[in-house]
């Protein structure tokens, strides 16, 4: 058995090898990671972000413009013939990125490449598909998000938190004045070279570079990247009466500067996630809650700052309470110090965590979006050695560092029954 | 309609053809005129037959400009119709400014349509 284990962890070690580095091909980086998996993902990503929007809701407007027609094909064309294949197309909005993604079968894949990229260097963004579809898919998206508790507490903590930049609203406001003009400046400012990257899995890398290649031959060669200020921290607390879905509270802190591996360790400390189906888990927070009351680590990190918070959920505004105050107190008593067995458990736990994300095409686009824009290299093994490197004296430390910043306190859903930051321990 | 909501034109035979077009435009140009659809305030795209769908969407298409110009125009030759007499000669409208601004929108339209079909009727091969 252990010798199983052993082979376990060179395998992991070999595939974070094999892991492709980002190859720049015509100004465009390019990585795929290929393990003979029976589809193909190529997923093409931009900064294009909220957070690099220059107009509320204009990033969200531009993802829901994709797809649409291109000088190549027409949006009915693209959505037939993708259908033709068998394939699936998707975007997807983040705050630093804009992902753009199909999968496919093997062998389809100068379509795919080319259907992803012609959006990029040729998109039309007519008028009467903004008002025809566009203006409905962001009016779905903000009374979604608004009818969530859980996404709106996040939105507004982001808000809160780091104000501008990172703090823009991944939606668009309800009453917005956005126009086509706006997306296609900002479309145009934001597709550059330099803003894009392309990952592939199931793909070869030389395969997909020279796709690449031809897809952005004739695009223009300016290079710049998207930039804005550097992410500074502030906190705050808001109350937002809500009549959807259950009672929410939101306690979070944020850091500045690159992820750091501690904040990975404290969220799979305290996360009360059973690790075994239908038990409690041993976390202290899972054992402390009252029933009907739920709490989940939320660890968001972006590449000059994160957002760690426990979000508090419940049926009743009395419960979320009880619920709330034992999250503080666990989280408090982390910062005070860990037990050395806690701390390897929950270094074991990150480690899987940041492992198992890179097995599904959602994370490994999550997990290296913001490395390979980056531009650094691409690997498992940097992170692992950053969570090896932990020890309690600095796991407390940044701990406590990181609670002596002021709070980012969230309340949805009854605004007058819900506790004060105050209440509970902040 | 027969031939669609635009109906047939010779027009693009006669612009590809210098002599020919030379020859038909000062007659056109006086039919045009003639027509009387100018002394009324309107620009030909105003009589395009608007009862179906395709010019129905290419309507909607039009900036809210050239939607409300439309609206005021028709509603400023209803008046005239009602007083059994043309605009006054000031109010008619100039050739220079009598465009298609509904023309590109329908043929769009009918463009996408086109392609609908196709992609609804289209059989597949494997190569």
């Amino acid at each position: 058995m252990l010798a199983a284990r052993a082979s376990t962890a060179r395998n992991i070690q070999r595939i974070a090898r094999s892991f492709a580095t980002a190859v720049d091909t015509a100004g465009v980086k390019v990585a795929s990671v290929n393990y003979n998996q029976p589809t193909s993902s190529v997923t093409v990503l931009v900064k294009a972000g909220s957070r690099f929007e220059t107009k509320d809701g204009v990033a969200n407007a531009l993802k829901n413009f994709a797809f649409k027609s291109t000088a190549k094909r027409s949006a009915i064309g693209t959505v037939r013939e993708s259908e033709l294949y068998g394939g699936v197309l998707s975007a997807s909005l983040g705050r630093e990125y804009l992902a753009l993604s199909a999968e496919f079968l093997r062998g389809d894949e100068p379509f795919f490449v080319d259907l992803l990229t012609s959006f990029i260097t040729s998109a039309k963004f007519t008028r009467h598909e903004f008002e025809e579809y566009v203006l409905r898919l962001i009016e779905a998206d903000t009374e979604a998000a608004v009818e969530n508790p859980t996404s709106r507490a996040i939105d507004v903590a982001h808000s809160l938190a780091f104000r501008s930049g990172l703090g823009k609203s991944l939606f668009a406001p309800a009453h917005n004045s956005l126009t086509v003009a706006d997306v296609k400046a900002f479309a145009s400012s934001s597709f550059t070279k330099g803003n894009v990257a392309v990952l592939g899995t199931g793909i070869d890398q030389s395969t997909l570079s020279s796709l690449v290649e031809k897809a952005f031959a004739s695009a223009p060669s300016a290079s710049t990247t998207s930039s804005t200020s550097p992410t500074s921290y502030f906190g705050g607390e808001t109350r937002l009466q809500s009549h959807h879905g259950p009672q929410t509270v939101f306690i979070g802190f944020g850091t500045t500067g690159s992820p750091s591996a501690s904040l990975a360790a404290l969220s799979a400390h305290l996360s009360p996630a059973p690790s075994v189906k239908w038990s409690k888990g041993i976390s202290s927070i899972a054992t402390g809650i009252p029933e009907g009351t739920s709490v989940q680590t939320v660890y968001l990190p972006y590449s000059d700052a994160s957002l760690f918070g426990l979000l508090v959920q419940g049926s009743t505004a009395a419960g979320v309470k009880e619920a709330g105050k034992v999250a503080v107190q666990a989280l408090k008593a982390s910062a005070s110090g860990l037990k050395e067995e806690d701390l390897k458990r929950a270094i074991a736990k990150a480690k899987f965590n940041a492992a198992s994300a890179s097995d599904n095409r959602e994370g490994l686009v999550a997990a290296l979006g913001s490395k390979i824009l980056g531009g650094s290299d691409v690997t498992l093994e940097s992170s692992f050695s950053s969570l090896d490197a932990l020890n309690t004296s600095t796991f407390s430390k940044a701990t406590s560092s990181l609670l002596a910043s002021k709070p980012t306190y969230v309340v949805v859903g009854d605004a007058h029954a819900l506790p004060f930051a105050d209440e509970l321990g902040l | 309609m027969l031939f669609g909501p635009l109906s047939t034109s010779l027009a693009p035979q006669v612009k590809s053809s210098r002599t020919l077009l030379k020859w038909i435009t000062p007659i056109a140009n006086w039919y045009a005129n003639a027509s009387g659809y100018r002394k009324y305030g309107f620009k030909y795209d105003d009589l395009l037959c608007e009862e179906n769908p395709e010019v129905q969407r290419a309507l909607s298409r039009l900036t809210p400009r050239e939607a409300y110009d439309r609206a005021y125009r028709l509603k400023r030759a209803s008046q005239a119709s009602i007083l059994h007499a043309p605009l006054s000669k000031e109010q008619w409208m100039q050739p220079s400014e009598d465009i298609r601004y509904l023309k590109p929108h329908v043929v769009e339209v009918m463009k996408e349509e086109a392609e609908r079909k196709m992609w609804d009727t289209v059989a597949v091969e494997r190569k």
